[in-house]
């Protein structure tokens, strides 16, 4: 990467800026993909412009406000909605090489697309999904039958069947972790919780109308966190202050753990082959589960998109790129790099949670209020699980999310969608 | 003194007055700088949010056009039930953290004032929580605090024989904004200490000398010569501790985000939450035009309550 | 006084002297069960710093074993030291420490005068511009940074040093703060210096300022915190590693899914060791004032 001082060297380079976040290892390998590219196209500079995750969003309205938007950013896919419907991302079907596109798996292609006209404004290798993982030693002591694939997932009756079992067993201090410790406003909340919504037949949002009222309050939805509240009442949830390390910690004491795949890494070092990957349980008809990761978009400020969709088609076939990937047990988003990844290929542990990217796999609401319906959705959720009427919060946080959409005059042309 | 009895009145009147225009001259050039900076990059920036304060905002520009609402978000914001439980919450900080962390600053620095062995040594150690970024202070605390098995608790059964059960620290509504006074305490209180410790040095040794040659004993000292000779420290302190107290957020944002049930929402937390993630600039420009006065109010009272009594 | 006074005076400081001993006593057994009380937490840090294995201090985490390593090692400080490119510590470090030394020099000499004017000018309003400047500390930082994002990428200083350090010289806080130092000081130091006809600048520069150590110190130490802290805006305002400050760099390890402890630990070490070294230089500056002998003399 060239530095600021060097501009003047570089003048009759083309400038294409990347926005970024990641640990140092993902920063180290932007800059190493990054040198590579400008090697393979020594008349294009890159400039990487890198922000921490938690300061990510607060970055990006500097840069608008700035007028400083960068070519190509990494973006969290629930908020893509948002970002297209105000105007600031472009389609990139046609900027993107066409075997990067068809590599997609149809949850990548999910969580990149914008409903209103259908169209990809952004790409990942990545996606994300979470399993439920089992304590071995404990799933044998009390007979559990343990699922083999996303068809035969447990029903909900057997899921608090065996919670029930395991709270009485000996060693099980929690028959489950739900991560309550990562906090009660993270995306975590409507990320985990939201498809236990959609599994037992309700949603955040009613997807057609645009109106919450009359969906999260309804009974499906009422029925589902009550449910989840019994589980904490009956002292069956690790507490949020308990940390996230209960499925692993000395002495085991969590027996389930309902988290990111992410988490296999983290239990794996401690547990070996103790545990069990299973798909999330089905709490109704149909089974659900949650996607969306960090991804690729390119900005309608980028005065170069062609170079731009050049730069992203470049990092998603790097070698390098996908070696960090598959080490930091990156879930697969592309076919071609799933093949790649011992971890969830069939037969791999981790394949259950690869196969519900196509069979379960439900985006967050693609809707540009989606800051706001997450927002209500997780002090709905603070509220109930800590002893509040589940009915009356739900309906505290619907009519929240709809007075937003009604302040935006409907989020134009999305109120005229039926 | 005999030099100024030669000169004539009236020239001891022309040159006091220009000398007067002079220092005027150089008191306003000394002000100035401070005067001009926090004018650009304080009061310009807080009168532009009176304005988005009055208007529909987002955070990021968006397609629909920015409307002036008058003072709706204002009347919005004294609707939201949540909005008051966060004032309530902040006063209930305010009044818990006045005590513990001016308390412990001000014992701190008397000690640190004496002349002890590895006096040096200690000052470093005591200040050493002040210097930890509050991430770090968050991620110890946050152990410390683990419900059921965490030091703290582990601690509190083994004196107790057992007797007292494990406390969720920051799981119940009950403790967790006490928790958050504790850790905040711990925190910051270094802040005020080295206030104190400076203030302590001005006071001259004559008078504690003085004192003694009258024959006060040490807590007549105390009490007669310390406590007087802080008194403008104290008022520092104190106000400059409740308007602390009255933004407290970062510690929130990180370990409770306001939870559990609202107990550690404050008007800060509730404030960026609107603002940066529910992206309603101008809904969390009103809610700090409305912390400001607030805050206003309760330090010039303060103030004028500290003067009176000093009186 | 009479003659009576003096044996009274001796046998008084001679049985304080025996009080004082066990008074003594006290102080010192009090700061120690102080000290580790306060210390103890700070003790987990550095044992999770020494700790090579990420996942082993999540897992020793919420019990006493946070407290114990049983094979220190100094890895993650190497690492941390070798790392290159885009996040080089040194080029972070040597920004943070350029961005430090100027905000706390020039904001030691802006917010100085202002307190010094406000003590003691004779400028109408003295109260009323006070009052107002308590009023801007009650500003929350949150609710400007927006408004000033714009106010200084139209002014083209994105990506600057100066951006980092111009908007934080002057502050309520630190006026407020000289301001209570220099109104303590007696009066008597004041008029002394009027009437031989020192200028009120010169009253301030030669008389009251090396008066104020302790109060320089103070605001050395707290506005160094303060800039050494700086992260949200340090990101706002700036796009490369050019003038970046290392608390933005710290923060790669607190990283979306999960956090490296090992490497977040040594660097939040390492991050406190400079501000560390400078309290500790400046704490010298708590000596015992002069005051009495300077408005004697």
């Amino acid at each position: 990467m060239a530095s600021a001082a060097l501009g003047g060297v570089a003048e009759a380079k083309t400038v294409i800026h990347v926005m970024h976040q990641g640990d140092p290892g993902w920063v180290a390998t932007y800059g190493e993909i990054a040198k590579r590219f400008e090697a393979a196209n020594p008349d294009v500079d890159v400039e990487l412009i890198y922000a921490p995750h938690d300061a990510y969003n607060e970055k990006f309205s500097a840069a608008v406000m700035s007028k400083q938007l960068p070519d190509v950013m990494e973006l969290d896919a629930p908020f893509l909605a948002n970002y297209v419907w105000s105007g600031y991302l472009q389609p990139i079907k046609l900027l993107v090489d066409k075997d990067v596109i068809d590599d997609m798996t149809e949850s990548n292609i999910a969580q990149g697309t914008y409903p209103i006209d259908k169209d990809l404004y952004a790409v990942g290798l990545t996606d994300s999904s979470v399993v439920l993982y089992g304590n071995k030693k404990y799933l044998e002591a009390i007979g559990a039958r343990i699922p083999k694939s996303v068809d035969d997932a447990w029903t909900r009756e057997e899921f608090e069947g065996y919670l029930e079992k395991l709270s009485t067993l000996e060693g099980v201090k929690w028959p489950i972790d739900t991560f309550r410790g990562y906090g009660i406003k993270t995306e975590w909340i409507t990320y985990a919780y939201g498809p236990i919504l959609q599994s037992a037949g309700c949603d955040l949002i009613d997807r057609k109308t645009w109106k919450s009222v009359g969906t999260l309050d309804g009974d499906p939805c009422v029925e589902a966190l009550t449910m989840m509240q019994k589980w904490v009442t009956n002292g069956w949830v690790v507490p949020q202050s308990s940390g996230t390390n209960q499925f692993f910690a000395e002495g085991h004491p969590a027996a389930l753990a309902l988290g990111g795949h992410w988490f296999y890494a983290e239990a794996a070092a401690s547990m070996k082959d103790d545990i069990v990957v299973m798909p999330l349980p089905k709490f109704g008809p149909k089974g659900a589960s949650p996607n969306g990761t960090w991804i690729w978009g390119i900005t309608t400020a980028s005065e170069h998109p062609d170079i731009a969709g050049k730069f992203i088609s470049f990092m998603l076939k790097d070698k390098l790129y996908r070696d960090y990937a598959r080490e930091d047990s990156g879930y697969p988003g592309l076919k071609s790099f799933a093949a790649d990844s011992p971890l969830y290929a069939a037969g791999g542990p981790m394949a259950v949670a690869f196969e519900q990217a196509s069979k379960t796999a439900i985006a967050r609401p693609p809707h540009p209020a989606y800051p706001a319906i997450t927002s209500a959705f997780m002090g709905a959720v603070d509220e109930i699980f800590n002893g509040g009427d589940a009915k009356a919060a739900l309906s505290k946080a619907a009519e929240k999310i709809d007075e937003d959409i009604e302040e935006n005059d409907g989020y134009p042309p999305f109120d005229e969608q039926q | 003194m005999t030099l100024q009895q030669t000169v004539r009145p009236a020239v001891i009147a022309r040159s006091a007055s220009r000398r007067d225009n002079g220092r005027l001259i150089q008191e306003i050039g000394m002000l100035a700088p401070a005067v001009i900076l926090l004018t650009i990059f304080l009061a310009v920036p807080f009168l532009l949010s009176f304005w988005t304060a009055m208007t529909n905002q987002p955070l990021v520009p968006r397609p629909t056009p920015i409307r002036f609402v008058g003072f709706n978000n204002f009347l919005r914001i004294f609707r939201d039930e949540l909005f008051w439980t966060s004032l309530w919450n902040v006063s209930r900080f305010t009044f818990w953290i006045l005590p513990v962390q001016c308390g412990l600053a001000f014992a701190t620095a008397l000690l640190l004032h004496q002349k002890l062995p590895f006096r040096n040594l200690f000052r470093g150690l005591f200040f050493l929580p002040a210097i930890t970024s509050m991430v770090v202070v968050c991620v110890i605390w946050g152990t410390l605090f683990q419900y059921p098995s965490g030091p703290f608790n582990q601690i509190i059964g083994f004196l107790s024989g057992g007797r007292i059960q494990p406390i969720d620290w920051l799981g119940d509504p009950n403790w967790a904004m006490f928790s958050i006074v504790l850790l905040s305490a711990w925190q910051a209180y270094g802040f005020q200490m080295i206030v104190y410790l400076a203030g302590l040095q001005g006071i001259p040794d004559e008078l504690y000398d003085a004192a003694r040659i009258d024959g006060a004993n040490a807590f007549q000292r105390f009490w007669h010569v310390t406590m007087p000779g802080l008194r403008p420290t104290h008022v520092f302190v104190l106000v400059i501790t409740t308007i602390q107290a009255f933004k407290l957020y970062t510690q929130v944002a990180i370990l409770t985000q306001g939870g559990p049930k609202s107990s550690t929402e404050t008007v800060v937390h509730y404030m960026v939450r609107s603002g940066f993630e529910e992206q309603k600039l101008g809904y969390a420009s009103a809610v700090s035009v409305i912390l400001f006065l607030i805050v206003l109010v309760i330090a010039l009272l303060q103030r004028q309550l500290l003067r009176r009594f000093d009186v | 006084m009479s003659e009576l006074a003096i044996p009274t005076l001796e046998a008084q400081v001679k049985s304080e002297r025996s009080a004082i001993g066990s008074l003594r006593m006290v102080q010192t057994a009090s700061i120690l069960v102080i000290a580790l009380v306060i210390v103890s937490p700070l003790f987990m840090l550095l044992i999770a710093s020494l700790k090579d294995d990420r996942f082993q201090i999540l897992a020793d985490m919420g019990s006493f074993r946070a407290f114990w390593v049983s094979n220190p090692t100094l890895s993650n400080f190497a690492e941390i030291g070798n790392l290159s490119g885009e996040l080089a510590f040194g080029r972070y470090l040597v920004n943070s420490l350029i961005i430090l030394a100027s905000t706390v020099g020039a904001g030691l000499i802006v917010n100085s005068m202002a307190g010094f004017v406000l003590a003691w000018g004779s400028l109408r309003g003295r109260a009323l511009i006070l009052s107002l400047v308590i009023a801007l500390y009650v500003i929350p930082q949150e609710s400007i940074i927006m408004p000033l994002v714009i106010m200084v990428s139209r002014a083209g200083m994105t990506d600057t040093f100066a951006v980092q350090i111009v908007p934080w010289i002057a502050s309520p806080l630190y006026i407020f703060l000289f301001y209570q130092f220099f109104a303590q000081l007696p009066k008597e130091l004041f008029e002394a210096a009027q009437i031989d006809g020192a200028s009120v600048f010169r009253i301030y520069r030669s008389i009251f300022l090396p008066l104020s150590l302790p109060a320089l110190a103070t605001v050395s130490i707290l506005m160094g915190i303060e800039s050494w802290n700086q992260y949200l805006w340090p990101i706002l305002v700036t796009q490369t590693d050019y003038a970046r400050p290392i608390a933005v760099a710290i923060a790669t390890f607190f990283g979306q899914d999960s956090i490296y402890w090992d490497r977040a630990m040594a660097a939040s070490v390492l991050m406190m060791i400079p501000i560390l070294a400078l309290y500790l230089a400046f704490q010298r500056w708590f000596v015992s004032s002069f005051v009495g002998s300077a408005v004697k003399g």
